[in-house]
Order: structure tokens, then C-alpha cells, then sequence
């Protein structure tokens, strides 16, 4: 089981502190929401995590093994990571991009057409990049991240182009996904998170403000603070959903 | 796919025909039987010794500028980039004139070829500095950073033959790459050359994996398990090796590179494995019909083939450059 630790992390820009000491451990299998507001740190967070950015100050470890030491095969083989931006140069197909995320570890692999319909794009398969809704693009990248079955999955808003039925979609199979790996998701949707993540971590100005499991996450004093919003949750007595009011 | 392959194979053994008919005297394809199957005549002992080893130089050389091309696209992930405009053919060539007019002392053959490669590389790398590899550069300063590139090392080239021009007996070989030219090559440079061909196919065919990964951007191909960086210096190196190559034996020729993987892409499809040895079939007739034209069209005088890929593919490139501009 995936086990991913972080100690002290630190990372600036020129002049900007991205993130300043942000101490954190995940452990499999659970679904964990990054929550912030703009430029709260999720992206370059979740982009350390992954290995693609080296953080300036601290230490990572995939299980318990420091990242440094893993190589991008190795890395590629136990990870899916899923970049907020993607806007290939060429114009793949779905099937080709799907079969390249698959190249990274095929032994544990499934086949690209079960996986292709697995996410509800089979019918897309030789469909161009070019040609696809935002909606199809997300699925695709989402098929090609999960296609080796990784033990642990980093994405970065998944469904931000998605309507409310794909979204929810989504989430429920990265639930089920994460039900047997390490899912990190960075977040925008709070009802949403609070719906489907196990654990919710909520970044504000490159710190950790609050760590909580999903319900508590409202009643921390953090949370109105980082959004300066006031919000009202209420949860419905019928699925125990979570309904949010901006108050 | 394997039908595709085969049109190409057909379309290039069509352009080597062509190729070989072309010239002062248009040969007919009996006369071409005739020299193939060992008469002894005059003019069947001319096609076999100059024409036919020329074609078959031209095609070659054509080959090396499709993958050369194909490497180049791939690397910097952008249809328009071409190892002429970015001014890589412009460093081997400065490469081969200091191995030819400046007396270092060192063996022909080998220090040709290093400096050559040296010279494709270190420009390669110059116009990548500038333009910046990582976060994929956008096609205009691509493009500026070549041009200014290929214009310094064309004023340096300018400024070493005329400094040198004592030495006339190298001056007009020199002269001739610049517009690019095949040299009727003996048995030895051809085998050479063809040798040079297969291996610019096997390791343009090793980077075809991670060059297709290369083209889903620096991220997603790191996070399916590719180093981006890494993996670019190491096919600067290859594709910088093989317009090296392609400089050597047939000079300053413009735009093949750009063509031959666009057609290719058109055909059969934006992955490398494909694209490699199509870009090569591609490039092959492409320069074994330029270059029959470039005997052909003002007899009994020969233009430099480079004027005829650049009065070609300009506007191919123009037109590309449009398109790309306006989306």
C-alpha cells in the first residue's frame, strides 16, 4: 500500500513563496481533497508531490523511499499523475494517447479498449484530440492515468471542464478507485468534496491551515478565513449529502 | 497502414526512375535496362558510373533529411521546425568549411565529419537556449531564434571563405554546399552513406517512443514515466548526428526537412514508429526528384539543388506558416 509523506516542504518563485512548510502524510487507501482558494499552492502541492517540481526546502518520500531516488520510469510505473493543463502538439487519437499512458507499465496493465469503456469513451476511440469536448478530454486523460491500475493517482482539478453529471462521475469512480490506492485531488467543488473525499486538506497561502476528515473540516474557523466567504452546510437527512449556502 | 507503406515504397521507386531518365540526355527506361544489365556501350557505362550512383546518393541524403526533420519536429514540438530554418544545417555546414579550408592539420574524412556534427549540435543548442526548450517555445520565436541563428553562421561561413580564398582549390566545393549539392559519390562513399542511413533509421526509430511522449508536453510525459530533459538532449544529439550526416554529403538543402514529415504526418498519423520510416521514403523521392530536376532543367548547366527544394517548399512553408498563424 502507497504511503506518501512530506516534511517541511518549501517552494518559491522568484520573489513568491509557493508553499512554506507544509507537513503532510497520506496513507492507501483513502481519497484526499485539496482544497484552497486561487493561488493557495494546490497546483505546485500537488506538482512536488508528483516529483514534477523539485521543492527548494524538504524532504518527500514515496514509500518511505525519498523521490529524489526514483526514476522517471519507476516514478511513472506506481504513479498516475494527472496535470491540470494538457494540450498535446500532435493530434492523437484517444486510443493513442490511451496506449501511451499504458506504455509506462504495461505488466499490470489493462487492455486499452476495456479501459476505453471502462470511462465511457470506447465510442471515441479513433477520435482526434482536435475533435473532442472539454468533457471527452477529461475522461480520455482520466483512462489514460488509470489504464495501469497505479497504486497511487495525483490529479489536478479532473473535472474542472466537466458538466455536474460528469463531475459527479468522476468522482465516484475516482471513490471507487480509491477504495484500494492513494487518491490526491486537487479540488474546487467543496460540496463535492465533502460528499466524496475521506480526508480533506485545505492550503491557504502555501500552508497547511486545516487537515481534517470531510465533516470537519466546516466547523474549522480556517476554512471561512481562507475563503472569506461565510458558508452555511447543511446536510440533507435523505442521502446525507452535503448542502452548501454562501451566507 | 502496410498499404500505405507500400504507396510510399511505390512512390519512391517512381521518383528513382524519374530520377534516373532525368539529366542532359533524357534516358529512356529501356536504356536504363540496357546500362543495368551490363552493356559495355559508352553511354550505358556513363549512366551506371555518374547518373545512377548520383540518384541513389540524392536518395539518401533525402532519407537523412526526413528523419532528420521527423527528430527535429518532435523535439521542439513544432510542424515548422527544420534543421535548415533553425539553423543546425548552417553550423555543420560551418563545421565543414573550417575541416576544409582551414589547415588543422587533422584527417580529412574524420575531422569533416566531427566538426560538421559539432557544428549542426552546438547551433542546435544556441537556438534552444534562446528560444527555451522547456514549456514548449511558441513557433514564432522559434522561428526568429533560427533565422537569426542561420544568418550569423551564414555571415561566418561568408566571412571564412573569403578569408581563406587563397585556397581555391577547396573554395568552389565549399561554394557549391552552400546552395547544396549531391556529389557523385564512389562505391565506398555510397556504402558509407547507406550505412549512415540505417543507422539514422534504427536510432531515429529507438527516440520514436519517447518522442511521442515528448509531443503530449514536458508534464503529461513526465507523469507517464518519460524525463523530459533528459530525453531531449539526448535527440538533439541524434537528430544534430544525422542533419550532420545529410550536410555532408549533400549540402544546404532547404525545406526537405520540413516536407517530407509533413506529408508523412498527413498519411499515416502523428506516431514516431510510423512517422520515421515514413518521413525517410518521403524525403528520399522528394530529393531524388529535386535533384533530377536540378540536372534536367537548364541543360547542358546544372543548378545547385538547393535552388530547387527552396523554390519548392517556400511556399509549402509559407502556406503551413499561414494556417498556423491564423488559428
Amino acid at each position: 500500500m502507497m504511503r506518501l509523506e512530506c516534511r517541511e516542504l518549501g517552494a518559491r518563485a522568484g520573489g513568491t513563496v509557493l508553499l512554506d512548510g507544509v507537513n503532510l502524510t497520506f496513507e492507501a487507501p483513502a481519497l484526499v481533497g485539496i482544497l484552497g482558494p486561487n493561488g493557495a499552492g494546490k497546483s505546485t502541492l500537488l506538482r512536488c508531490l508528483a516529483g514534477y517540481r523539485r521543492p527548494d526546502r524538504g524532504e518527500l518520500l514515496w514509500g518511505g523511499r525519498p523521490l529524489s531516488s526514483w526514476t522517471a520510469a519507476e516514478r511513472g510505473s506506481v504513479c498516475g499523475y494527472c496535470p491540470q493543463q494538457f494540450a498535446p502538439a500532435w493530434d492523437y487519437s484517444v486510443a493513442e494517447i490511451v496506449a501511451l499512458g499504458r506504455d509506462r507499465n504495461s505488466v499490470g496493465a489493462r487492455a486499452v479498449d476495456e479501459t476505453l469503456r471502462e470511462h465511457g469513451v470506447e465510442e471515441l476511440s479513433d477520435r482526434r484530440w482536435s475533435q473532442l469536448s472539454g468533457g471527452e478530454r477529461a475522461r480520455t486523460m482520466l483512462a489514460a492515468t488509470l489504464v495501469t491500475r497505479p497504486s497511487l493517482v495525483l490529479a489536478d482539478e479532473p473535472g474542472a471542464a466537466l458538466d455536474m453529471r460528469h463531475r459527479l462521475a468522476l468522482l465516484e469512480r475516482l471513490k471507487r478507485y480509491a477504495a484500494s490506492a492513494l487518491a490526491v485531488v486537487v479540488m474546487h467543488d467543496i460540496d463535492l468534496a465533502l460528499r466524496f473525499c475521506d480526508r480533506l486538506v485545505l492550503l491557504d497561502g502555501g500552508r497547511v491551515v486545516a487537515d481534517e476528515p470531510a465533516s470537519g473540516l466546516l466547523h474549522a474557523p480556517a476554512f471561512e478565513a481562507a475563503f472569506g466567504l461565510r458558508l452555511q452546510a447543511e446536510q440533507r437527512r435523505v442521502d446525507r449529502d452535503w448542502v452548501i449556502g454562501l451566507g | 497502414m502496410k498499404a500505405r507503406f507500400a504507396a510510399m515504397a511505390a512512390i519512391l521507386v517512381a521518383a528513382v526512375v524519374f530520377a534516373a531518365m532525368a539529366g542532359q540526355d533524357w534516358a529512356s527506361p529501356q536504356r536504363l535496362l540496357r546500362a543495368m544489365s551490363g552493356a559495355t556501350d559508352m553511354e550505358s557505362r556513363l549512366l551506371l558510373l555518374w547518373r545512377l550512383p548520383r540518384v541513389a546518393a540524392a536518395a539518401l541524403v533525402g532519407a537523412l533529411l526526413g528523419l532528420g526533420g521527423a527528430i527535429f519536429q518532435g523535439v521542439f514540438r513544432n510542424p515548422l521546425a527544420e534543421p535548415y530554418l533553425l539553423g543546425a544545417s548552417g553550423g555543420a555546414a560551418i563545421g565543414a568549411t573550417i575541416a576544409l579550408l582551414v589547415p588543422l592539420g587533422l584527417p580529412g574524412g574524420p575531422s569533416l565529419a566531427a566538426l560538421s556534427f559539432a557544428g549542426a549540435w552546438g547551433a542546435t543548442w544556441l537556438v534552444l537556449a534562446v528560444s527555451g526548450l522547456h514549456g514548449r517555445p511558441d513557433t514564432a520565436g522559434l522561428l526568429l531564434a533560427g533565422v537569426a541563428v542561420a544568418a550569423m553562421l551564414g555571415a561566418l561561413r561568408s566571412f571564412l571563405m573569403l578569408a581563406l580564398s587563397d585556397d581555391t582549390v577547396n573554395l568552389q566545393v565549399v561554394l557549391s554546399w552552400t546552395l547544396g549539392g549531391i556529389q557523385t559519390p564512389d562505391l565506398t562513399g555510397l556504402l558509407l552513406l547507406t550505412a549512415l542511413v540505417a543507422a539514422g533509421l534504427a536510432l531515429a526509430l529507438w527516440l520514436a517512443h519517447g518522442l511521442d511522449l515528448l509531443g503530449l508536453g514536458d508534464e503529461q510525459a513526465f507523469a507517464f514515466g518519460l524525463d523530459p530533459a533528459r530525453f531531449a538532449r539526448r535527440a538533439v544529439l541524434i537528430g544534430a548526428a544525422i542533419v550532420a550526416a545529410a550536410v555532408a554529403f549533400g549540402g544546404l538543402v532547404a525545406f526537405v526537412g520540413l516536407i517530407a514529415p509533413h506529408i508523412a504526418r498527413w498519411w499515416i498519423g502523428p506516431r514516431h514508429r510510423a512517422l520515421m520510416p515514413a518521413s525517410a521514403l518521403i524525403g528520399a523521392a522528394l530529393v531524388a526528384i529535386c535533384d533530377g530536376i536540378a540536372r534536367a532543367i537548364l541543360p547542358p548547366a546544372e543548378i545547385p539543388l538547393g535552388l530547387v527544394t527552396a523554390l519548392i517548399g517556400g511556399p509549402f512553408f509559407l502556406l503551413l506558416l499561414a494556417r498556423r498563424l491564423k488559428s
